[in-house]
């Protein structure tokens, strides 16, 4: 790379982390000040930070907000990679017409809005009784279209001579899924766990309309409610907001070397 | 292979703590128990639980839980709970928004208990009040907080350009426009702010006027609707005029009163709660009635906007333990709103309540003006008002027509659009 | 006798294939396809609320005529044609210039170029509509920049508020597509790139003959996910400028939740709007599977 080209590629980073960190910037910089200072539209730290801090958890439960979306997200994020995967790992590795058909229309079932099939969904749930359960809460989304496509496509790179390697070893089929794929696709894997984890963390809807109990209040609901109310105490509002982005941000960050920096050869 | 088993150990254990720690269903606690829904901490989750211990002082064995939850996902449970046929995952009491009162005991009758025979006495709450949660000569609701209109201004800024609040009091959209330009000319502030594409000045123009969307059949009637058109046109004028100046969000309308860009509003009175986070300004807010419509039958000073009201769902299990409690409290007792008013700042629709000495006492922020009564005396004069089954439709429709008319397009016409959409979404 | 073996073997494993996807496919069956399956004979139906009754194809024709829809539609696949090309280049460019070996703080600048989409929209919708508001900082600098006299409300004029829709898209769901050309990029070996640039290659033409090529599963893979989210697009029409102005960016999505919850419910009308939406995503997602997905 020549010295020119190599301050253009930092000069497009840098301005495009500035425009993608801005909005967070403002978020830390107005859980800092009072709601007055944040209408009144100031953007720079102040010294609200603790003051917001005792009010919010003077009004939230918001260490039980924050244990019961990481405990619905994590358990959440590992059952459905391990299903999701092995699913696409199926689609590719034993790919033939029927399977690629059956692909197809899996893909469907992301195709029709949330708003549609809530109700029937929730009509569902209400008769095996499983409203206000933790297994309704996280059953919709263990399985999603998405996951098992990307690991699907993903597996497409996964050589082919590992396998019949492993075969001729005496490795059975699901072993080989598990002692060699999984290593193996560990960048596939990292950035699906970010993805999924943050889905999981965020999601909404569906938790709010099946869980009417009172201590199942997840970070994104807590948040929701800080905005409703005649009169919004933006600080307040932002650092709870902040609170609830951080997760996935850590998560991303000490993951990232996982997906984004070679580790291929670690199996051969 | 360790790690492995490490890993499927830990989600298994997880995967029990977890199924093991949730599953509490609604109804443990028996039958002294109440579940509610509402959505403000500040405000009505903080009354109901006030209602709750004054009637626990009476029912030891009593219990409350309020479960904080968003007006939008109110409905959407609702919606989702009424259609699956499943009243029973419903809480005993919800906080119903009045414009969406009609709309719901007329989609779901089966979900509302009907509360004329329980006892109640409706007759303690102003009448405009009420009238959202009657359907079918059928009570519904027990009335709460208010949503009077009320002008406020900013002292200090008229005093600039020579007014007094008196200079706004009883006067007519006109007579508004004329005084804002001077306003807007001498201080470069406008009167007023509102939320681009939201229809919440609109609606309060027709009530005031004691106006609606709707015929007295529930059809549309916005077509030759002489107080729409003129709504629609004083909403121009305000626009162009530079007296009215739209923002983008509601968070930037709060910004425009607490950060002094405007000289004043028109609200719900449950604006001031907003107008008095900014302590600084202590003193230069007073308030009073809004302007009437120019030549429009029915023309008046006062309207309404928002509001809410107490309604008990079919999922409640003791009717009888929560009709009594809102009797005794939300509709029997001054003591409730005496607790609630100076700490929440927020006033109810319960008339009794006026006559207490909490009403009476002058506000410091709003230079001394005794704020409370002069509101409860704003409600008594309010025209009710036929919010209609298709209230949100026909809201949208007319907050596009408002869009358009800003924009450029005839009136007549974007009216007449906005009535076919109403009536195409209602067929 | 070893040809028998051999058959049952490949037989043994097209089962055990079809054994790791069940897990799976049974879950979706249950939870997507049977509330679709509720959802299409709904569809059929029309009434307010739990009045319905069997109607025909009347909501499927009654769409047509529905003039907020069709602006739904038009506003959708306006998102769709320019945004997810841009954003979908763009994505693929930070993930080839941060797989360079020769940058530092890489990771920072993927933690940056990640963080839009983790950030939750309470708080960036609230900003763009303040950095886009007619005394807003968008505005302070195209007018010191001599390029507006006056503030421009952007969010009140139909065509710079869509676009502003797609600033937003591009900047929350850039970061996010980039992690999966990043990942796919990993299973690249970096000596092929050495091998071109001895061969002379310039950047952009190993950028065309070797990353793209290489990443076409996955770009087929954000392809079709980025045409499903936006044909299905909600929280920016809601959130970002409410549909407004007058439904110049309303979302088929946005409409649907308003005819469910927000208005009297015409549950069977949007149903059947939902199935105009699959089937837009189904030839879409059909027309990019045949172009690009092949096993070569």
């Amino acid at each position: 790379m020549t010295k020119g080209k190599k301050i253009l590629a930092y000069g497009v980073l840098i301005i495009a982390s500035f425009i993608s960190i801005f909005p967070l910037y403002w978020m830390v910089c107005a859980a800092t000040n009072t709601s007055l200072d944040v209408t009144r539209g100031r953007i720079i730290p102040g010294t609200h930070l603790i003051e917001n801090f005792k009010n919010l958890v003077s009004q939230y439960n918001v260490a039980g907000a924050m244990w019961n979306s990481f405990r619905y997200a994590i358990v959440l994020t590992i059952i459905s990679m391990f299903i999701c995967s092995l699913a696409g790992y199926g689609f590719e590795i034993y790919h033939d017409k029927g399977k690629d058909l059956v692909m197809s229309i899996i893909l469907l079932a992301m195709m029709v809005p949330f708003a549609a099939t809530l109700i029937p969904l929730y009509r569902l749930f209400s008769k095996v009784g499983l409203l206000n359960s933790a297994i309704g809460f996280i059953l919709p989304t263990i399985s999603t279209p998405f996951l098992i496509m990307m690991f699907r496509q993903s597996a497409r790179s996964f050589p082919h001579d590992i396998i019949e390697a492993a075969r001729m070893d005496g490795l059975g089929e699901f072993q080989i899924f598990i002692r060699m794929f999984i290593p193996t696709m560990r960048s596939t894997y990292a950035a699906a766990l970010t993805i999924t984890f943050m889905n999981a963390w965020n999601n909404y809807l569906w938790p709010k309309v099946i869980m009417t109990d009172k201590n199942s209040i997840t970070m994104p609901m807590l948040v929701a409610n800080l905005k409703e109310g005649y009169v919004t105490d933006y600080g307040m509002l932002m650092l709870a907001v902040f609170l609830c982005t951080i997760p996935t941000a850590i998560i991303f960050f000490f993951l990232q070397k996982n997906f984004a920096e070679g580790i291929t050869g670690a199996v051969k | 292979m360790k790690r492995r088993v490490l890993v499927s150990l830990l989600a298994a254990s997880m995967t029990a703590s977890m199924v093991a720690g949730t599953v509490v269903s609604a109804d443990e606690g028996g039958d002294n128990k109440l579940t509610v829904w509402c959505w403000d901490p500040a405000f009505n989750i903080y009354a109901m639980e006030e209602a709750g211990n004054i009637y626990k002082a009476d029912h030891p064995d009593f219990e409350l839980e309020v479960v904080e939850t968003p007006w939008a996902d109110v409905q959407t449970k609702l919606t989702t709970a009424a259609t699956s046929n499943d009243l029973e995952s419903l809480p005993d009491i919800i906080l119903m928004q009045d414009n969406a009162f009609q709309k719901n005991t007329l989609t779901y009758p089966e979900a509302f208990v009907a509360l004329t025979d329980s006892g109640i006495d409706f007759s303690s709450f102003a009448e405009a009040k009420t009238a959202y949660s009657v359907v079918d000569g059928v009570n519904y609701g027990v009335p709460f907080d208010n949503g009077t209109v009320v002008a406020a201004y900013r002292t200090d800024i008229l005093e600039e350009a020579g007014y007094t609040v008196d200079d706004f009091t009883d006067i007519t959209w006109d007579e508004y426009i004329e005084k804002g330009q001077d306003i807007l000319e001498k201080t470069g502030k406008p009167l007023l702010s509102c939320q681009a594409g939201e229809s919440d000045v609109i609606m309060m123009m027709m009530q005031s006027a004691g106006a609606s969307l709707f015929d007295e059949e529930g059809n549309p009637a916005m077509v030759d609707n002489e107080a729409l058109k003129k709504v629609m046109e004083t909403y121009k004028t305000l626009k162009e005029t530079g007296v009215l100046t739209e923002v983008n969000d509601w968070d930037q309308y709060v910004s425009s009163l607490t950060g002094s860009t405007v000289a004043g509003t028109i609200n719900g009175c449950w604006i001031l709660a907003s107008i008095q986070t900014a302590e600084d300004q202590s003193g230069s807010w007073a308030i009073t009635n809004m302007p009437s419509l120019v030549d429009v039958e029915g023309a008046t000073n006062y309207s309404n906007n928002g509001g809410s009201s107490w309604a008990v769902t079919a999922g409640c299990k003791n009717t009888e333990l929560a009709f009594d409690f809102l009797k005794s409290t939300f509709a029997g007792s001054v003591e409730l709103y005496e607790t609630i008013l100076p700490s929440s700042g927020a006033l109810a629709t319960y008339l009794p309540a006026a006559e207490s000495d909490v009403y009476a006492e002058p506000q410091e922020f709003f230079g001394g003006q005794a704020i409370y009564s002069l509101i409860t005396d704003f409600a008594s004069k309010t025209p009710s008002n036929n919010t209609g089954v298709y209230y949100y439709e026909a809201r949208d429709a007319v907050a596009t027509a408002i869009t358009n008319v800003v924009g450029g397009a005839d009136i007549d016409s974007e009216i007449q659009v906005a009535q076919e959409t109403v009536e195409f979404q209602m067929g | 006798m070893g040809k028998t073996k051999k058959m049952s073997l490949a037989k043994k494993q097209n089962l055990t294939g079809w054994g790791f996807l069940t897990p799976a496919a049974l879950l979706i069956a249950a939870m997507s396809f049977y509330p679709m399956i509720q959802a299409f004979i709904l569809s059929f139906q029309s009434g307010k609320g739990n009045a319905l009754k069997f109607a025909g194809l009347y909501n499927y024709q009654r769409m047509l005529k529905d003039t907020v829809f069709m602006q739904s539609v038009k506003n959708c696949f306006f998102y769709l044609i320019i945004q997810v090309p841009i954003m979908l280049v763009l994505a693929l460019m930070f993930a080839s210039l941060l797989n360079n070996k020769d940058l530092r703080f890489k990771g920072f600048f993927r933690t940056a170029i990640f963080l839009p989409c983790a950030t939750s929209l309470v708080s960036y919708a609230t900003i763009f509509r303040a950095l886009f508001a007619k005394d807003g900082l968008v505005n302070s600098i195209l007018i010191n920049l001599g390029i507006l006299n006056v503030g421009y409300d952007f969010l009140t004029h139909p065509m710079s508020a869509r676009i502003i829709i797609i600033i937003a898209l591009v900047w929350r769901w850039t970061g996010y597509n980039m992690v999966f050309y990043l990942s796919g990029l990993q299973n690249i070996e970096y000596s092929v790139y050495e091998a071109a640039k001895i061969d002379g290659a310039s950047p952009w033409q190993s950028f065309w003959r070797i990353t793209v090529p290489l990443l076409k599963p996955t770009i087929l893979l954000t392809a079709i996910m980025s045409t499903n989210g936006t044909l299905q697009l909600f929280d920016e029409s809601v959130n970002l400028t409410g549909g407004g102005p007058a439904n110049a960016t309303i979302t088929m999505s946005h409409y649907i939740y308003n005819m469910t919850f927000k208005y009297v419910p015409s549950f069977g009308y949007a149903a059947a709007m939902s199935y105009l939406i699959l089937i837009l995503v189904a030839i879409l997602a059909f027309i990019q599977m045949k172009v690009g997905d092949s096993r070569d």
